[in-house]
């Protein structure tokens, strides 16, 4: 750690980190009602829609203040400054903490939104919008005061930026369910592949570049190159959700086939990051660091790239749309692209924050491959689930229902792989908040 | 490659597909108008979207594919439980599902609210969405059926009769179930509208009926049927 006010960041790793236990124990409970049979009267207090909505926005709260956590501590390092104004950083902090509790105890009183990953009630949305702009104000501003711009701090502000305008077309009612589907994607979609995108290559380009010496010219280049490639693949690429919601025939093509592209980037962000390790200039200080970073371009692409171009055609996705398949690629692509992000940033931020040099990373590296390969073998069980949903409710006929029925068994091991995931989870929250170093080695 | 040619790649790939994008969704919200029948957007659909909303609905079903996957698909829903079947549903989840091992809550939704939703629901129903879900689409026979077309040389509508229940309620040639009479002959008996109304909806042919109404059969499938039970004779 470098400036005082990169300390804010600290906490909010630390409440992303709870926010993510929260999260995985909400998923538990949703797999659980996929195998038991929940009696009435708690579906009729507690129902899986609760609880799914408590599941996905918790999951996109952690990460966004993970996000925002990253970039408070990466811009002072960036511009050379401390932060614009650090009061602005806790208010912005206390108001979405407080605005999502809010949220998920009225979930659980219906005061809900309604629509799936959107569920946020509007009013609650306007104070949302209100602590983005104080972070982008703010961010905006140190960068600003500083006249010092980089490529990384400008894509990462350009990716929250647009982040942050993605989310309005979230909040009007529209009359038109086709519309309305329509613009819900420019949320979902357009961020985990586009703005997401952005801040992600844009935080991996600066560890980069603090860990490996490689120059900044080399990393910016490719920086540009892959967001280049993100964007113009990945916002036509929209179009793979058009195909079956009432929007004109031609997004079969533009949707494919832009679509198709996408895992390039991707990959293209694989062999980068393993081209600079291999030609750093530094001496390695702490590995675990590396094992987070290769393994989560890895899995982004798996998760991403493989998983997501498998059903992307709409000759697969007519019978597999809106299906276990659905969630499966949603599981491996959000772990492995975005929640191991985060990990890893709270691995190298966090040992700096409480001034380590060198840590222990026994606890993190059982952490890490006990929830990488539950997680893994989870997109395999929900996978596996889909296909045969697919198959026998769509191809063959049979009701849902029935058709539900052949998922038990699959539903109910991908319950209990859950709960090796949680353990891991817990490990990684464990380490994190009590990270000690490294004892020295005797020479 | 020099850090200039990359810059240009990112702006040049930027706003060419962000260009492609917007003049796309421009020409997408004019045919949408069409597709949807946007003209039918009455203030009852409306509601009911909103009634949709209120009882967060879509995060147990989904709707056009989109939400929680945990219960059945609401685009067709009512071609294939009709609008009565909805009405009890909706109003008694813990009865119509007290056998099922899943259930769906009791929201306590009022009559208009479910009417409002019925009119939404039939809204959605009628967008021309290029024929999704495949469960419920009118062209398509299900590949049980082909594959028993293709693999026992039955003709089309045999293969619906085998595989769409018929055979637990009526025999043909000593096989099958005896709620029902054995249909060996009934060619004879009724002519093939007869039949094809029979099948739909039974007590308009015969007050007393006991048969249920056999709401899932595609367009396609009871026109097979109908032609394969009409020769019969
Ligand atoms: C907690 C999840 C949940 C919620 C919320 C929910 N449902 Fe259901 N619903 C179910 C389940 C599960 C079934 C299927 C049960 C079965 O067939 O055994 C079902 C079945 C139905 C069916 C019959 C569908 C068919 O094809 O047989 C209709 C209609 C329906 N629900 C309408 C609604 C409406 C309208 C709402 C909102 C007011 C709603 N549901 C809210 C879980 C839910
Ligand atoms: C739940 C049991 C049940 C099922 C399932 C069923 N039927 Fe029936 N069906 C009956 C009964 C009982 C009758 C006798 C008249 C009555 O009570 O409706 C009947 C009568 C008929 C008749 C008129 C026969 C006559 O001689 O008047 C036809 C035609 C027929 N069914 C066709 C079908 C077809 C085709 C299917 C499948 C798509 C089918 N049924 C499924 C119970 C059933
Ligand atoms: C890190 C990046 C990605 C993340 C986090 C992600 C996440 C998701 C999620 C959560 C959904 C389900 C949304 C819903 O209906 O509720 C989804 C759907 C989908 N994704 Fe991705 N995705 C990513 C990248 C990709 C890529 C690169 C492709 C294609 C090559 C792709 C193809 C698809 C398709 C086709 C669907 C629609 C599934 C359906 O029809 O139901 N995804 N994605
Ligand atoms: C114990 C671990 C977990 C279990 C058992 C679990 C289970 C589930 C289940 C059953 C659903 C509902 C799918 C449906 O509607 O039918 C769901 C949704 C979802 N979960 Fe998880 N989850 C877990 C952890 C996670 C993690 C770690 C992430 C992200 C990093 C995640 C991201 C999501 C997303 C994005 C959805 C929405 C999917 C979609 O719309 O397609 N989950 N989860
Ligand atoms: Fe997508």
């Amino acid at each position: 750690m470098l400036y005082q006010s990169q300390k804010i960041a600290h906490w909010y790793f630390r409440i992303a980190l709870l926010l993510f236990g929260l999260q995985v124990i909400m998923g538990l409970w949703l797999a659980f009602n996929y195998t038991f049979t929940v009696p009435q009267s708690i579906v009729d207090k507690f129902p899986f829609a609760t609880a799914r909505a408590m599941h996905t926005n918790l999951l996109v709260l952690w990460m966004l203040l993970g996000f925002m956590g990253g970039a408070y501590y990466i811009v002072p390092e960036e511009t050379g400054t401390e932060i614009f104004s650090p009061k602005l950083a806790w208010i912005q902090l206390i108001v979405l903490v407080v605005t999502g509790v809010v949220a998920l105890i009225g979930f659980i009183f219906g005061w809900t939104q309604g629509r799936p990953l959107l569920e946020i009630p509007r009013p609650l949305d306007i104070v949302v919008v209100i602590g983005a702009l104080i972070f982008l104000f703010n961010v905006g501003m140190t960068m600003f005061k500083a006249k010092r711009w980089t490529a990384i701090q400008g894509n990462l502000l350009g990716g929250l930026t647009f982040l942050a305008i993605l989310y309005l077309f979230g909040i009007p009612f529209y009359q038109n369910e086709v519309i309305d589907w329509y613009y819900w994607w420019w949320v979902i979609h357009l961020w985990v592949e586009g703005a997401w995108e952005l801040v992600t290559a844009s935080i991996i380009a600066f560890i980069l570049l603090r860990l490996t010496g490689v120059e900044r010219h080399v990393l910016e280049k490719w920086l540009y190159v892959e967001l280049g490639l993100f964007l113009f693949t990945g916002i036509t690429g929209t179009g793979h959700h058009y195909y079956w919601i009432g929007a004109p025939k031609y997004w079969l093509w533009f949707g494919g086939v832009f679509s198709a592209l996408e895992p390039l980037p991707i990959l293209l962000m694989v062999i980068d990051t393993l081209d600079h390790v291999k030609k750093r200039k530094t001496k390695i200080i702490n590995p675990f660091t590396w094992t987070l970073l290769i393994g989560g371009a890895v899995f982004h692409f798996i998760g991403a790239g493989v998983w997501g171009f498998a059903h992307t055609f709409p000759q697969v996705n007519y019978y597999t749309h809106g299906s276990q398949v659905t969630v499966s690629h949603g599981h491996l692509a959000f772990f492995g692209a975005y929640a191991l992000l985060n990990i890893t940033v709270f691995y190298f931020a966090i040992p700096k924050l409480k001034g380590i040099d060198r840590y222990n990373p026994t606890l993190g590296t059982i952490g890490f491959w006990t929830t990488t390969s539950a997680m893994f073998l989870m997109g395999l069980t929900f996978g596996i689930s889909g296909v045969v949903q697919s198959y026998i409710e769509r191809v063959v006929g049979l009701g849902y229902m029935t058709a539900q029925d052949y998922l038990r068994t699959w539903m109910g091991v991908t319950f209990f792989l859950g709960l090796i995931f949680f353990a891991g989870v817990l490990i990684i929250i464990y380490d994190l908040f009590f990270i000690r170093p490294a004892e020295e080695e005797v020479l | 490659m020099s850090q200039k040619t990359a810059f240009r790649i990112f702006i040049i790939g930027t706003l060419a597909s962000g260009v492609l994008f917007l003049a796309l969704t421009w020409d997408t919200h004019r045919q949408v108008e069409t597709l949807s029948h946007a003209d039918k957007l009455s203030p009852q659909v409306i509601a009911g979207k909103r009634t949709f909303e209120k009882y967060n609905c879509n995060d147990c079903h989904t709707i056009l594919g989109f939400g929680g996957y945990y219960a059945p698909d609401m685009t067709r829903v009512v071609q294939r439980v009709g609008e009565e079947g909805i009405r009890f549903r909706v109003k008694n989840p813990e009865r119509a599902f007290a056998d099922s091992w899943r259930k769906m809550p009791q929201q306590h939704v009022s009559d208009a609210e479910v009417e409002n939703l019925i009119a939404f629901f039939t809204w959605v129903g009628n967008i021309n969405n290029g024929d999704w879900p495949p469960q419920d689409s009118k062209k398509r026979m299900t590949r049980g059926e082909e594959i028993a077309v293709a693999a026992g040389g039955l003709s089309p509508g045999a293969a619906v009769f085998q595989n769409r229940g018929c055979m637990n309620c009526h025999s043909l040639h000593g096989k099958g179930g005896t709620f029902g009479p054995p249909l060996d002959t009934v060619g004879r008996r009724l002519d093939l509208e007869r039949i094809e109304h029979y099948i739909r909806n039974p007590k308009s042919i015969n007050p007393n009926a006991k048969m249920p109404p056999q709401k899932d059969l595609s367009e396609k499938e009871l026109e097979e049927v109908t032609k394969f039970l009409a020769g019969l004779k």
